[in-house]
Parts: structure tokens; C-alpha cells; sequence
């Protein structure tokens, strides 16, 4: 059953065209990779979906459908007092829903842990956190902008591993935009390559291969 | 004790309290000097409620709304950064207040005069004070996510625009409030110090946020008495005794 379909998509910022005429749909309990060079226009899909730019063309989301984002930028400020426990507070969420939550991102928390403040944590760990917040109220779909980002090796396969789990857990639609074919792309369902306009879309075993991925990468437009 | 100094205490209380909250948040926002430029923004509204003797908030009120509506209404039209903005603002303020602010009242204006604080204006220090922190703590867990990132504090159905906009008004209520006790020249280290010294020993929002409401309280009510005992103007002593409080925390501060 469909959860999203797009339709006609076109999305400018001044006379530039950010998105050009995109088609596609994704079904419930469904994994999709947004794949796509730097200026792709990814992470401008990504915050149109959810509502945050203007566009031209049809949306549709299934009716009453809740949303788990997780953005590329969230920086927390030097000396910043705000508390894990109180970071989560934010979503009005009972205490042992918390530690689930933080569980299945792979961090065991103890009460000491949840009185850490959110500016003594690693990019890494604070991705991982920013992932169990999204994912706390249990959102219908999980939205996350470059969640690799800045993150070494060993990260990006603890914080794959977690979104796998979460996703096989869970069985929520998961929406994820990144800038390189990783790990996870064996394990997912579809994947949606995009320079402005649709390239590909379909089975990851359809689309990763050398010539595709020549055509993805080869030649970014700019313009 | 006598009615005036209880009339004073009362004001400070509830005053300071809210000023120092709505300072945590101020900090936290990097808009610590909107306070203090606000507050200039006031002192054609307080001169003519010196010279027709009504309450000096209440003077302060409609000269800080006039003064935002245009802020808002000059970035729309120029474009301009809100910084110069309100810069442009606040010193044509001051320039205006000082053409009709008669010379005995220019002291009062500027730093304040406790001893002309009277039941009603303490009634409405609590009234005010009460209803503000309220609104604010409210607020703020929805302006603190929307600080750490806009788009998922929207995702979260946060509709910021409103939220930053009732944030003006209480930050205008605040002011107006705390130009009585500390006057339009200090009014900003009422906001800014008893917060920034809450944040050197904060382990999180509630210490942050509450801590600042009592060192503001903690800074007005010792200033009052010292006032009091030493017979100096009430308002450089409340911002000096938050001072010395924020040189204390600097113990207290991780390095």
C-alpha cells in the first residue's frame, strides 16, 4: 500500500530549477535510498516532502501519516546546558521509551548517561541520538538527511547496522538521502538516483553498477 | 519593615526572577543585547510618563510596540540586517526622548528610582511577572529545539514564526517591567548577567533556566537593601551585585 506518491515535482530557488519534473512513490514499511551527487538536489526532496520548501506538482501523503526527521545539520552550541533526558523531554516521552528508543541505535543508557549534556557528545553518538529521537514516537516514516556525514568507517556501519535494525524492528517506511552508494544499499528495497531530474529508480541490484554509477557521479550539473 | 521597602521588594522579586529567565533564553538565542537596545527604544514612552507622572511601565509599553512594529516594518522595506535596524531605532529613541526629557528626570530614566515603586506598580510586577514567566515557560522548550535546528522543530508541528513573535512580546513586557527598577541604561545587564552567570554552573536547561530566575531575584532584593543601608541609587547596585554573582560563578565554570 502506498504511503507517498509524487508527482511532477519541480522545486526553484530564484528561476533555478532544484528539482525538475519527478515521478515516484513509496509504499509502507518501505526502504529508499535517495542517491545523488553534492547539488543534486537530495536534501531539497527531502524538506519538500516534508512540507518545508514551496513546490509546483502533487504531494500526497497517506492521510494522518507522522513524521521522524532527522536533518543534516543540527549543531549544538558550545556550553550548552540542555540535558539527553531533557533533549527528550521535548517529546513528552515516557522514561522507558527512552532507553528503547536509545537501545536500538545501539547506545545502553543508564540514568548517569540521560543527565549528560548534549554538548559533550561526538558527531557520531549525537547522530545516533538524533536518530533515536526521530524514531521515539514511533513515526509512521523516518526521514534522515546524510546521517554519514562527518562520521568516520566504524560509524557509519554502527549507524547503518541501527537503521537496518530499526527498519526490520519496526517495519516503518525509512527515507534516507546520502551521497554515496554505502553498505546498505545491498539491504534495501529501492533506490531513487537523482541530479536534479530522476536518473534511476528501482532495485538497488538494477541500478548499482559501474555504468550507472558513471552516470550519477560522471557528470554533475551545476547550472 | 516599612510599606515602600516591601512595595520595592515585591517588584524586584518578581521582577528580576522573570528578567533572568527570559535571559537564559535570550543567551541561548545570541540576542543578549536586544534587552539592552529595547530599552532605549522605551525612553521616549518612560520621559513622558515622567512628565505626566503616570506608572513608568506603562509609558515604556506602547514606545517599545512602536519601536518593534517599525524594526519589523523597516526590514521588510530595506531589507537591511535587523541589528542596523534597530541600532537606527534606538538611538533616534534616545535622541527624541532627550529633546523633551526635562533635566531632573533624566537620572530616573536611566537608572531607575525603587523608591518610586507603590503598590500598584508591585501589583502589577506580580500580575506581569507571573503571566510572563508562564508564557515563557511554555515557550521554551519549543524555541530551544527550534534554536538547535528550525526545520525539525517544524516537523515537530512547531510553528516558530508564532512562537519568536509572542517571544518579542514578553521580551517587551520584561523591559518595560524592569526599567522601573534598574532604569533604561541598565536594563539589559538585568536580562544578560544573572543568565550568562547561571550558565557557568548549569548542568542542564532547569539549572540554567531556573538558576538565572533566582540569581536575578537573589541580585535585585540585595541591591534593594543595599540601597537601603547605603542610601546609593538601587539600580547600579542590583547590576552590580549580578555582576559580582557572575565573577562568583566563574569559580564554579568547567573549564
Amino acid at each position: 500500500m502506498k504511503i507517498l506518491e509524487v508527482k511532477n515535482l519541480n522545486v526553484s530557488f530564484d528561476d533555478e530549477k532544484a528539482i525538475e519534473d519527478l515521478s515516484f512513490s513509496l509504499n509502507e514499511g518501505e526502504f529508499l535510498v535517495i542517491l545523488g551527487p553534492n547539488g543534486a538536489g537530495k536534501s531539497t526532496l527531502l524538506k519538500t516532502l516534508l512540507g518545508l520548501v514551496p513546490y509546483e506538482g502533487s504531494i500526497r501523503w497517506k492521510e494522518g501519516v507522522h513524521f521522524g526527521y532527522v536533518p543534516s545539520e543540527f549543531v549544538v552550541p558550545e556550553n550548552f546546558a540542555l540535558s539527553l533526558r531533557e533533549f527528550f523531554q521535548f517529546k513528552n516521552l515516557p522514561h522507558e521509551k527512552i532507553f528503547q528508543s536509545l537501545e536500538l541505535v545501539g547506545i545502553k543508557a543508564s540514568e548517569n548517561f540521560l543527565e549528560k549534556r548534549l554538548d559533550t557528545f561526538s558527531t557520531g553518538q549525537l547522530k545516533r541520538i538524533l536518530i533515536a529521537w526521530a524514531m521515539a514516537d514511533n513515526p509512521d516514516v523516518l526521514l534522515l538527511d546524510e546521517p554519514m556525514l562527518y562520521i568516520d568507517i566504524h560509524g557509519r556501519e554502527t549507524i547503518y547496522d541501527s537503521l537496518v535494525s530499526i527498519w526490520q524492528t519496526k517495519n516503518q517506511s525509512i527515507v534516507l538521502v546520502s551521497h554515496e552508494v554505502g553498505e546498505i544499499s545491498r539491504k534495501i528495497d529501492k533506490i531513487l538516483a537523482l541530479n536534479k531530474r530522476k536518473l534511476f529508480y528501482g532495485r538497488p541490484e538494477d541500478i548499482i553498477n559501474p555504468q550507472n554509477l558513471a552516470k550519477i557521479y560522471g557528470s554533475p550539473t551545476f547550472s | 519593615m516599612d510599606l515602600q521597602l516591601f512595595h520595592s521588594l515585591i517588584a524586584g522579586i518578581f521582577i528580576g526572577g522573570v528578567a533572568g529567565y527570559l535571559g537564559s533564553l535570550m543567551i541561548t538565542k545570541r540576542m543578549a543585547l536586544v534587552g539592552d537596545a529595547l530599552s532605549h527604544v522605551a525612553l521616549p514612552g518612560v520621559a513622558l510618563a515622567l512628565i505626566y507622572g503616570i506608572n513608568v511601565s506603562l509609558g515604556a509599553l506602547p514606545a517599545l510596540f512602536l519601536g518593534i512594529l517599525l524594526i519589523w516594518l523597516l526590514e521588510m522595506k530595506t531589507k537591511l540586517p535587523m541589528e542596523a535596524l534597530t541600532g537606527i531605532v534606538f538611538t533616534a529613541s534616545i535622541a527624541i526622548a532627550f529633546l523633551f526629557l526635562p533635566e531632573e528626570k533624566v537620572s530616573t530614566a536611566l537608572i531607575g528610582d525603587i523608591s518610586q515603586v507603590n503598590f500598584f506598580d508591585a501589583l502589577i510586577s506580580i500580575i506581569l511577572g507571573i503571566v510572563t514567566w508562564f508564557v515563557l515557560r511554555r515557550i521554551f522548550p519549543k524555541l530551544i529545539l527550534a534554536n538547535l535546528s528550525e526545520d525539525l522543530a517544524k516537523v515537530e508541528h512547531i510553528k516558530v514564526e508564532k512562537y519568536n513573535f509572542i517571544y518579542l512580546v514578553c521580551i517587551a513586557l520584561v523591559v518595560a517591567l524592569g526599567i522601573k527598577v534598574t532604569g533604561s541604561l541598565l536594563m539589559g545587564a538585568l536580562v544578560i548577567t544573572p543568565a550568562a552567570a547561571a550558565r557557568n554552573f548549569a548542568k542542564n536547561l532547569f539549572q540554567y533556566s531556573y538558576g538565572a530566575l533566582l540569581m536575578g531575584i537573589i541580585s535585585c532584593v540585595l541591591g534593594i537593601l543595599a540601597f537601603r543601608i547605603f542610601a546609593l541609587p538601587a539600580g547600579p547596585l542590583i547590576i552590580l551585585i549580578a555582576s559580582l554573582i557572575f565573577g562568583l560563578s566563574l569559580l564554579f565554570k568547567k573549564q
